[in-house]
């Protein structure tokens, strides 16, 4: 029947829990498969930038020991999936009192903030446009314009952003290009922070939503064109309803619902794609930290942000499943179906 | 089926061989053939490029340092492109790294299909556990954000060559081609044509090779490209990130280094923008690929897009040329079909579905419209309902209710007219409601669309309607998939009867459901007839049926009406060969007779002969038949029929055209 079963969400539960866990073992094993360890590559690294180190081997041993590396692999495993259930990573290596933690709970908000909104727009902006290509009714100078909105869809969001620096912020001078909000103004609840976080997010908003609403345009346009074929689309003609009953009742309310799945499982895509935009605009996201953390060859802090980035993805997929029972009546019988 | 696609199943056929040495192929689609000719353009510049210029440029210290290009001022002809605060020589750089990012693409893209062929065969094949194994983690591994995993990988293991990095990436590429393949084979599995080599004992490998393949080869060529673009862009982000391989050249490591080296700020666009420039225009050519292939894969994009050129280029509204005499004008019909032309533009040519379709429906009556698959009597049944689907349309012809063309109609009057005159029982109940509305809205809607009514009463008129074809009133708030076959078709009749139309169009009702299911649904709408006294228009195949329902019977053949007659002279003394044809293959129980099916397929109906269109079948086939096409003629009492065995002056006719 409709709504939520035991049955169903102890399932999505399952998928969630999987999701997450085949992440997470990415993340430890990858590394421990490639020929050396993280632990001799980082003092390998450090000695190409220092020249030499004395008793790298000594300093490997003790690093090794400390990270609980010298543990047999299983141990290891254990070890790191208690860590990642208590959220706890360690310090942080490059900034050593603080802890790893709390540097990724810094920049969460600002990466869950920006993607938020730009996901949102994207998505319905994308859905709009795509709706109004597949409908045979939409207006012929519409029609003929709704294409040219398409243009970005091919070129990834970084380059874009590159794009929009260089023009928007460096030659014309309109907005800043880089950061969350500027030096000059005090972070807290005032008028001038959020007007200043507000023009700093423009320039990374616009080109996430620009070049990733053509795909779901796209992709809307396809599941409209399929809806005007279906029989229940055709009665609704024959019952003489009106466009924009048809239009929004019986063509987006059912195209929309493959284009939501797509979303759920497009957000991995989504997320990765903004690790590049706040490099670019030097966002101070978990993107970017994971960035810094990565280049500063700071372990814990990649392995805390790298674990939390693939719970957000995977808790935000999780919500959208538990929403979709509610839009598609079907979904619990399909399920069965299938 | 819907009737989009029964419409389409009279043009199109499944895809046999490889269908790449036809000019006539669907391949040869524009996006799809400008994607490949600019990816391969960049190839060239690639490939070629290190046999017209000095590829060492391209590394420390080969030139001055920070020159503009030539055209600018400081450029030097040495250095076309400029160099960068290194001194490397950018168009160097350009040559030698455009091919190993594309290489990373292909290698990544091409791994990553072959591992999601193999899963999605054995998931869509083997089924079962299996297939619930490698769906549920297709699933969630596509869920995980792959770049993380990559630049938490990248940042432990050194990637020293391109060869590395691609078979990392194609770690997080199989998901899609998987869930793909899994689909097709699913949905193919339930095709006739692959039924039928099932049964005949075929090898499942060779299913899968000579009959699935081949149809599912645009989904794959789309999934493949757009899975280079994504390997492409996940590799350009890792160098992008200074996580690539440092050594090799490549187009993200350009960008990298021109960014930590403040290239955007100290305007060194030369620097930064090439790259750029190259990766826009492969993701652009991969993109068009993408399409066009999505176009090649799904024919009804294609169909939808190129009706709406040709609307374009026709002007709005379909040009209709009105039949000047209203002939068989009768004084009690309910419906009045008139000259009714219905053609189907498609790519290989007018499909003419209705040729000049002639017949009226009286008060009160029920008129069955009969004839084989594919005989336009579905076509016909839409141009009544003024719902042709793209790529057919009306070319010529009038459809009469009370006085009034439906054809002429502008959209709101023909809105108007909807329902309130004429009503659907649709053949497909299954896919006929609404999925995710309750029944409650799905008939509300279309009394609220006609008639200005509260609530309360709608809800009491509901309850009504379901009263009146026998479904118990918790219906109301049930959503269609609760609802079996029967209840559906029912619930449709009763949506039917809302709004006490002047006609009803019942196409093919009982033909999806079982024979039990059957009869409950023919008394319900003999019923329903009765009381309102509604004229009703029975599509269906199934003569037996129709003998038992309707009182006149119009047959159809090849878009072509070749006999209309009351029930019973039909079937006493059909007079048509073909009609008699239908009529001997109606299956009995008292006599056993031997199946009488004539072999010999119907013409292309992209060209109809000239002369009868039955001629390749029938069999009292003469030389008139040949030459000229038989009118639909009253030859007995209210019994017409378009044969020239019946025109006693046939042998004259043509004697005198030889004349
Ligand atoms: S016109 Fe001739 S070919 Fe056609 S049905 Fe009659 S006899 Fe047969």
């Amino acid at each position: 029947m409709r709504g939520l079963t035991k049955e169903y969400v102890l399932q999505r539960f399952l998928m969630y829990l999987l999701t997450i866990w085949l992440g997470s073992t990415l993340i430890f094993v990858i590394p421990r498969l490639a020929p050396g360890d993280p632990v001799s590559e980082m003092v390998g690294r450090l000695s190409l930038d220092a020249g030499y180190i004395e008793n790298a081997d000594k300093l490997i041993e003790s690093w090794k020991a400390r990270f609980g590396l010298d543990a047999p692999i299983h141990v290891q495993y254990f070890r790191y999936w208690g860590n990642v259930f208590r959220l706890n990573f360690g310090y942080s290596l490059s900034h050593f009192p603080t802890e790893a933690w709390t540097m990724v709970s810094d920049a969460l908000p600002w990466s869950l903030g920006l993607l938020t909104v730009a996901t949102v727009l994207s998505f319905s902006i994308g859905v709009t446009i795509g709706s109004l290509m597949g409908w045979r009714r939409t207006p012929r100078w519409l029609q003929l314009i709704l294409p040219s909105s398409l243009t970005f869809t091919a070129i990834p969001y970084f380059m874009f952003g590159i794009m929009l620096i260089y023009l928007v912020a460096f030659e014309l001078d309109w907005l800043p290009a880089t950061g969350a909000y500027s030096r000059r103004v005090d972070p807290g609840w005032n008028l001038p922070f959020i007007k200043n976080v507000l023009t700093h997010a423009i320039l990374p908003v616009v080109s996430i939503v620009l070049t990733s609403m053509g795909g779901w345009a796209l992709g809307m346009r396809g599941l409209m064109i399929s809806v005007n074929n279906e029989d229940y689309f055709l009665l609704a003609q024959v019952k003489g309803l009106s466009p924009s009953r048809i239009f929004f009742r019986y063509g987006v309310r059912n195209a929309i619902l493959p284009a939501l799945t797509a979303l759920a499982l497009g957000l991995g895509g989504l997320i990765s794609g903004s690790i590049l935009v706040e490099f670019i605009f030097a966002y101070p996201g978990t993107g970017y930290t994971l960035y810094q953390a990565i280049i500063s060859q700071d372990y814990t802090v990649t392995q805390a942000i790298a674990n939390l980035i693939i719970l957000v993805t995977a808790t935000s997929v999780f919500l959208l499943d538990l929403l979709y029972p509610f839009i598609d009546p079907r979904i619990t019988y399909k399920r069965n179906m299938r | 089926m819907t009737v989009g696609q029964r419409a389409a199943d009279e043009t199109t056929t499944p895809a046999r061989g490889w269908g790449l040495n036809t000019w006539d192929s669907p391949w040869l689609n524009f996006k799809f053939l400008l994607g490949v000719a600019i990816v391969g353009l960049i190839l060239l510049f690639g490939l070629l490029g290190p046999l017209f210029w000095d590829t060492d440029l391209a590394y420390t210290g080969a030139g001055p340092l920070n020159k503009p290009p030539v055209w600018q001022e400081g450029g030097l002809p040495e250095h076309p492109l400029g160099t960068e605060s290194n001194g490397r020589d950018m168009l160097a750089q350009l040559i030698l790294a455009t091919p190993s990012s594309l290489k990373v693409g292909f290698l990544a893209a091409i791994i990553g299909m072959g591992i999601g062929m193999v899963l999605g065969s054995v998931a869509g094949y083997v089924g079962g556990w299996w297939d619930h194994v490698i769906r549920t983690l297709s699933d969630s591994a596509v869920t995980i954000p792959a770049l993380v995993v990559l630049v938490v990988i990248a940042s432990y293991v050194q990637m020293t060559d391109t060869t590395a990095m691609a078979l990392i990436l194609a770690a997080f590429a199989w998901p899609g081609p998987t869930r793909l393949v899994r689909s097709q084979i699913l949905t193919l599995r339930e095709r006739s044509y692959v039924r039928m080599a099932h049964l005949s004992g075929a090898p499942a490998l060779e299913i899968m090779f000579v009959e699935m393949l081949p149809n599912m080869l645009p989904w794959l060529a789309a999934s493949l490209t757009g899975g280079i673009s994504v390997a492409i862009l996940g590799a350009t982000g890792l160098e992008v990130l200074g996580l690539g391989p440092t050594r090799v050249p490549s187009l993200g490591l350009i960008i990298n280094q021109a960014t930590t080296n403040a290239a955007l700020v100290r305007g060194l666009v030369w620097w930064w923008l090439p790259p750029i420039i190259i990766l826009m225009v492969i993701f652009v050519g991969f993109f068009l690929m993408t399409i066009g292939l999505d176009e090649i894969a799904n024919p009804r994009i294609r169909q939808f897009s190129s009706t709406r050129r040709e609307r374009t280029a026709a002007g709005e509204l379909p040009a209709v040329e009105h039949a000047g005499l209203r002939g068989g004008e009768e004084e009690d019909a309910a419906l009045e079909v008139d000259d009714l032309h219905v053609h189907y533009f498609t790519p290989r040519g007018e499909v003419i579905a209705a040729n000049g379709v002639n017949f009226s429906v009286r008060k009160g009556e029920i008129l069955g419209l009969v004839g084989e698959s594919g005989c336009g009597k579905t076509t016909v049944a839409m141009a009544i309902l003024q719902v042709v689907q793209a790529p057919g349309r009306i070319v010529q012809g009038e459809v009469r209710i009370e006085d009034q063309d439906l054809v002429s109609l502008s959209g709101k009057e023909l809105r108007e007219v909807r329902w309130r005159d004429l009503a659907l029982v649709p053949q497909g109940a299954m896919n006929s409601l609404n999925p995710v509305t309750p029944i409650r809205e799905q008939m509300a809607d279309a009394i609220l669309a006609h008639e200005n009514v509260g609530r309360l009463e709608v809800e009491a008129r509901i309850l009504g309607l379901l009263n009146d074809v026998g479904l118990p009133e918790r219906v109301i708030e049930i959503y269609p998939h609760e609802l079996s076959g029967g209840m559906k078709q029912r619930d449709c009749i009763a949506m039917a009867i809302a709004l006490n139309p002047q006609v009803i169009i019942a196409d093919e009702p009982t033909s999806a459901l079982d024979v039990v299911v059957q009869r409950v649904v023919a008394q319900t709408l003999l019923e329903v007839k009765e009381r309102l006294g509604v004229s009703m228009v029975m599509i269906g195949h199934d003569m037996g049926l129709q003998a038992q329902l309707v009182d006149r019977i119009a047959v159809m053949y090849a878009g072509n009406l070749v006999e209309v007659a009351p029930v019973g002279s039909a079937f006493s003394e059909p007079l048509h060969p073909y009609t008699q044809l239908l009529i001997e293959s109606i299956p009995s129980i008292k006599e056993r007779k031997p199946l009488n099916v004539t072999e010999g397929l119907t013409h292309d109906l992209r060209n109809p002969p000239p002369g009868c269109i039955f001629q390749f079948r029938c069999q009292h086939v003469e030389q008139i038949c040949r030459e000229r096409r038989p009118e639909l003629v009253e030859r007995e009492d209210d019994h017409l029929v378009a044969c020239w065995l019946y025109e006693p002056e046939r042998h004259s006719l043509i004697e005198l055209e030889e004349a």
